[in-house]
C-alpha cells in the first residue's frame, strides 16, 4: 500500500536509460493497433484497489463498484464516463410532471447469468429490499422511496414520497442493481447479474476473472475474458506492465508514468474524475471556528504549485467537481495570497498556529510535505499524523476527533456532505441546508443544478474546507487495445466496449 | 532424554497459549474496524452498528476469544468476517507461494553461507577471507526492499531474464514458470539472510578450530585446515541447526515484505491485506499459524540437537 522510500525513486530513475536501450530492442511497438480485433481475446488489466469482498449489496466502496457494475450486475438505468444517464436494462423511462411518479420500461430477453429471466418483479423485489433494509447499501439515498410495483411484465413503477432529484443518479449505483429474486447465490465470493460479463473466478489478494456472458440481452463484449491483477504497490504495477504482464495498466502513479510513455509500445490517457481531495477543516473546533483562520490556510495554498508536484489533476475550488451539476469556477474565491494569510492570522490573534493533519498514509508523502512548507510560510507549523485508513475511519470518519484531514472523496454528486452538520466536517449553514433541500426536491434538472451552484459558492465563500485538486487518472494503454475507458474509470470501468487485436 | 522431551513440549504448548492471547489483545487495540470499513464514507452509524451486530463483533472479548480457542482445538480457524469463507483453504492457497518461496530464500542463503563463512574463517587474517567478511558485512546491512528492487532492475527489466512481479495464474501448475516468479523474490531474501548467516558460520568456524580433537588431529601431522574440514565441520553444523529457527522466523519477516514488492500472492500479502481491512478473525489464524510453525521449528531443532550432539546426550 505503501508509496515506496526516496531511495527507491531513486532506483527507478536509473531504471529509466536502462528501458531506453530496451526499447531500442525491437520490443517496443508505435502504439498504433495492429491488426483485427481478436474475438477470443484475454484482456490483462492491471488495477490498484480491491474490493474487500464481492457483497455489493452490503459492502461500500468504489473498487467494487468499478469491477461489478455495468459489467457484471445491472440496474435499471446507468451513467456514461461523463456522468449523463443513460438506459440499462430499462430502455426507456417517464416522470410525472410532479416528479413523483417514475415509470420504467424493461428490455426483452434479459436472462441472468444462471439463466433464469429476469422479470419485472425482479426488480421491485431487488428495489423493495433497498428501502425496506437498512444494511443495504444506499438505503438511506432510497429513503423518499413510497413504493414500488409491476403494473405488468414489462413495467416498473417507483413511487415517491416527495420530489427527488438524486433518484435516477442514486439507481445507477449500487442501489438500483436487480438481482433475481429469491437467488440463493453467495453474494460475498460469487455473483448472479445480468450484465456483459460472468465472474469466473476470484483469487483473493491477486486477481478477478470475468468471461464474456455469450447469452448477454444486448450488444456482446469485444474480449473473451477479462483479467483484473490487483497490484497496491506503484512500482510493482509499472513492472508489471514492462515485462509484458498486463495490456493496460489503470492508475499509473503521475511521478512513475513517464517510464511507461512509449515504453512497450504503451501510451498514456489522461481522465477526468470526480475524485476530490478534500483538505477538511473541524468546522466545529477552535481554531476553525474563526472564518479569518479558515481563510488564511486557503490562501496560503499554491494549489498550481500542487499539481505540479503531485504530477496530475485538476484544481478546484469548491465542493461540486466539473463532471457533476452544479459546478461552477469558484477561483476568485479565496485565490493564493500569503500576505493576506498572514495579514488574517494577525487579526485572528493566531500568530503561533500549531496544527496537526490526519492523513491515510496511502496518499504517499507528496501532499503532507507540500502543506507542511506551504503553512509554515505564513508562520502555521504543521505535524503530519499518517494513519491506516481504517484508523482514519474511526478517529475521523466517525469520532470527529481531527484538526485537518486529507482524504480522497470519491462518489460523484455527494454535495449532500455539505448539508449535514453531523458528518465529519462539522460544516453548519442552514441556508446551505436550505439551499440543498431545494435543489433535491426541484422537478426542473437545471434549477437544481443552479441551486446547487449557489450553494456551493456558499460553502467555498464560508471556507468551510480547502479543495487541493480534482485527480486526473492516467490509464497506460498497450498496443493492439482499443477501446479503453479515459474518464471516471475510477468508479464505472466499461469493460464490454474493449477489444484487443492479434 | 524422555523427560527433556516432555518439558519441551510443555513448553511449546503454554508458548502458543500465551502467543494466542497476545496476538488478540494486541488486535483488539486496533483503532477502526471491519464494520466502518464495509459501510465506508457513505455509512451512517445505524448502518455500522447493524454490521457490527451481524458479525458478532459486539459481544465481549473474552467470549469472542473463547469461541475462537475452541474452534482452533477442533481444529478449525474460523471464517473471514469479509468473505465467509474458511481461514484455513486461504492460508493453504497462499502457502503454495510462501512455504516455496520460504524454502528457497533458506536453499539460496545456505548455498552462500556455508562454503564462504567456512572459506572466510580458513582464510582468516588473509586479504581473500577479510574481503569475503567485508561484503558479509555490507550484504547484511542492506534492506531487502532495496536489494529486491535493484534485481529487479538488472534481472528483470534490462535482461529480461526473469518476470519482474506476479506469479502465474495457474499457480504450479506450470512449475518452471512459477519457480521462475520466484527466483528473484528467493534471491533477495536469500542473499540478505545468507550474508547474516555466514558471519554466524565464520564464528562458528573459528570456534571449532580451537576445539580439543581438531587440535589433537592437526597435531597428528594433518594442516590446519584439513583437520577443521575432517573433525570440526560437525560441530560447525550443530551449531548451523541452532540458528535455522531464528533464521526461519526472519525468512517470514522477509517475504512479508518482498510478496509486496514482488506482487505475489502469498501469506505475507495477505497478513498486510488483512490487517488494513481488520477482518481480525483471519489475522488471528495466520499470526497463531505463523507463530507456530516458528515455536514447533525451534523444538524440533531442539530435539534433534540433543540426540546428535554427544556431550548434550551423556548429560541426560
Amino acid at each position: 500500500m505503501n508509496r515506496l522510500p526516496l531511495r527507491v525513486t531513486a532506483v527507478s530513475a536509473l531504471a529509466i536509460p536502462t528501458l531506453v536501450l530496451a526499447g531500442c530492442g525491437g520490443q517496443g511497438g508505435d502504439g498504433a493497433p495492429a491488426g483485427e480485433p481478436n474475438p477470443d481475446a484475454s484482456l490483462r488489466v492491471g488495477l490498484v484497489l480491491e474490493p474487500t469482498n464481492l457483497d455489493i449489496r452490503h459492502t461500500s466502496g468504489a473498487a467494487l463498484e468499478q469491477i461489478l457494475v455495468d459489467n457484471v450486475y445491472e440496474g435499471l438505468v446507468t451513467r456514461t464516463a461523463e456522468n449523463e444517464i443513460v438506459p440499462a436494462l430499462a430502455t426507456e423511462w417517464e416522470v410525472s410532471d410532479d416528479g413523483l411518479t417514475y415509470t420504467f420500461t424493461l428490455a426483452d430477453g434479459v436472462t441472468f447469468h444462471s439463466g433464469a429471466e429476469l422479470t419485472a418483479q425482479d426488480a421491485v423485489a431487488s428495489l423493495e429490499e433497498v428501502v425496506s433494509d437498512e444494511s443495504v447499501v444506499g438505503h438511506d439515498d432510497l429513503a423518499g422511496v413510497a413504493s414500488v410495483s409491476a403494473p405488468d411484465d414489462t413495467t416498473v413503477v417507483v413511487e415517491l414520497s416527495e420530489p427527488n432529484q438524486n433518484l435516477l443518479f442514486t439507481l445507477t449505483g449500487p442501489a438500483g442493481l436487480i438481482l433475481d429474486e429469491g437467488d440463493e447465490t453467495d453474494l460475498q465470493s460469487a455473483a448472479n447479474g445480468t450484465g456483459p460479463f460472468t465472474l469466473e473466478e476470484w483469487n483473493q489478494g491477486e486477481s478477478i476473472v470475468l468471461a464474456r456472458n455469450d447469452d448477454y440481452w444486448g450488444e456482446a463484449a469485444g474480449v473473451a475474458e477479462v483479467v483484473a491483477s490487483y497490484i497496491p504497490d506503484f512500482t510493482a504495477g509499472v513492472n508489471a506492465a514492462l515485462d509484458g504482464s498486463l495490456d493496460v495498466l489503470t492508475a499509473v502513479d503521475p511521478q512513475l508514468a513517464p517510464q511507461l510513455d512509449g515504453a512497450n509500445g504503451f501510451s498514456l490517457t489522461k481522465g477526468k474524475t470526480t475524485d476530490k481531495y478534500v483538505l477538511a477543516f473541524n468546522n466545529a473546533e477552535a481554531p476553525f471556528d474563526d472564518p479569518r483562520v479558515r481563510e488564511a490556510l486557503r490562501r496560503a495554498i499554491d494549489h498550481e504549485a500542487l499539481v505540479e508536484a503531485v504530477g496530475a489533476g485538476t484544481l478546484q475550488y469548491g465542493p461540486i467537481p466539473e463532471l457533476d451539476p452544479g459546478y461552477e469556477d469558484l477561483s476568485d474565491v479565496a485565490p493564493y495570497d500569503p500576505d493576506r494569510a498572514r495579514e488574517l492570522l494577525a487579526e485572528a490573534g493566531q500568530e503561533d498556529l500549531q496544527l496537526e493533519l490526519t492523513i491515510p498514509s496511502f496518499y504517499g508523502t507528496t501532499i503532507p510535505t507540500f502543506l507542511v512548507s506551504a503553512f509554515n510560510d505564513i508562520g502555521v507549523e504543521l505535524t503530519v499524523d499518517p494513519v491506516e485508513f481504517s484508523t482514519w475511519l474511526q478517529d475521523v470518519y466517525t469520532n470527529g476527533d481531527y484538526q485537518l484531514s486529507v482524504v480522497n472523496h470519491v462518489e460523484p454528486r455527494d454535495f449532500g456532505s455539505w448539508a449535514d452538520p453531523d458528518y465529519y466536517f462539522h460544516y453548519d449553514s442552514a441556508e446551505v441546508q436550505d439551499l440543498y433541500a431545494q435543489a433535491v426536491s426541484t422537478v426542473d434538472p437545471e434549477e437544481s443544478a443552479e441551486l446547487l451552484a449557489q450553494a456551493a459558492r456558499l460553502v467555498s465563500e464560508d471556507d468551510a474546507a480547502d479543495w487541493l485538486y480534482t485527480a486526473e487518472t492516467m490509464v497506460a494503454v498497450g498496443p493492439g487495445v482499443s477501446g479503453f475507458p479515459v474518464d471516471s474509470i475510477n468508479s464505472r470501468l466499461d469493460l464490454a466496449s474493449v477489444t484487443l487485436a492479434g | 532424554m524422555l523427560r527433556y522431551v516432555l518439558t519441551r513440549l510443555a513448553l511449546l504448548v503454554l508458548g502458543l497459549v500465551v502467543a494466542s492471547a497476545l496476538v488478540f489483545g494486541t488486535l483488539r487495540v486496533l483503532p477502526g474496524d471491519v464494520a466502518q470499513l464495509v459501510a465506508g464514507t457513505e455509512g451512517s452509524p445505524a448502518q455500522v452498528a447493524a454490521i457490527r451486530e451481524s458479525l458478532g463483533l459486539d459481544r465481549p472479548a473474552l467470549a469472542q476469544y473463547l469461541e475462537w480457542i475452541g474452534g482452533v482445538l477442533r481444529g478449525d480457524l474460523g471464517t473471514s468476517l469479509l468473505t465467509g469463507t474458511p481461514v484455513s483453504a486461504e492460508l493453504a492457497a497462499k502457502a503454495q507461494v510462501t512455504v516455496p518461496l520460504g524454502v528457497l530464500s533458506l536453499l539460496i542463503a545456505l548455498a552462500i553461507a556455508v562454503p564462504l563463512g567456512v572459506l572466510s574463517a580458513i582464510r582468516r587474517g588473509r586479504a581473500d577471507g577479510t574481503a569475503i567478511g567485508v561484503v558479509a558485512q555490507l550484504l547484511a546491512a542492506v534492506p531487502v526492499v532495496w536489494a529486491g528492487m535493484m534485481l529487479v532492475v538488472v534481472f528483470a527489466i534490462a535482461l529480461r531474464w526473469f518476470p519482474a512481479q506476479g506469479f502465474p495464474r495457474g499457480g504450479w501448475a506450470d512449475p518452471g514458470a512459477a519457480l521462475q516468479s520466484l527466483a528473484l523474490p528467493a534471491l533477495t531474501i536469500g542473499v540478505v539472510e545468507g550474508a547474516l548467516l555466514l558471519r554466524f558460520v565464520r564464528s562458528a568456524t573459528l570456534l571449532a578450530t580451537g576445539e580439543d580433537h581438531v587440535r589433537t588431529a592437526a597435531a597428528k601431522g594433518l594442516t590446519r585446515t584439513q583437520a577443521l574440514l575432517r573433525h570440526g565441520l560437525p560441530s560447525v553444523g550443530l551449531s548451523i541447526i541452532t540458528v535455522l529457527g531464528l533464521q526461519i522466523a526472519g525468512i517470514v519477516v522477509g517475504a512479508v515484505v518482498i510478496e509486496q514488492v514482488f506482487n505475489l500472492p502469498g501469506i505475507g500479502r495477505m497478513l498486510v491485506d488483512d490487517v488494513g481491512n481488520r477482518d481480525l478473525v483471519k489475522v488471528q489464524g495466520e499470526l497463531l499459524v505463523l507463530t507456530g510453525f516458528v515455536l514447533v521449528i525451534g523444538f524440533v531443532v531442539d530435539i534433534v540437537h540433543r540426540l546428535i550432539d554427544p556431550r548434550q546426550r551423556e548429560s541426560t
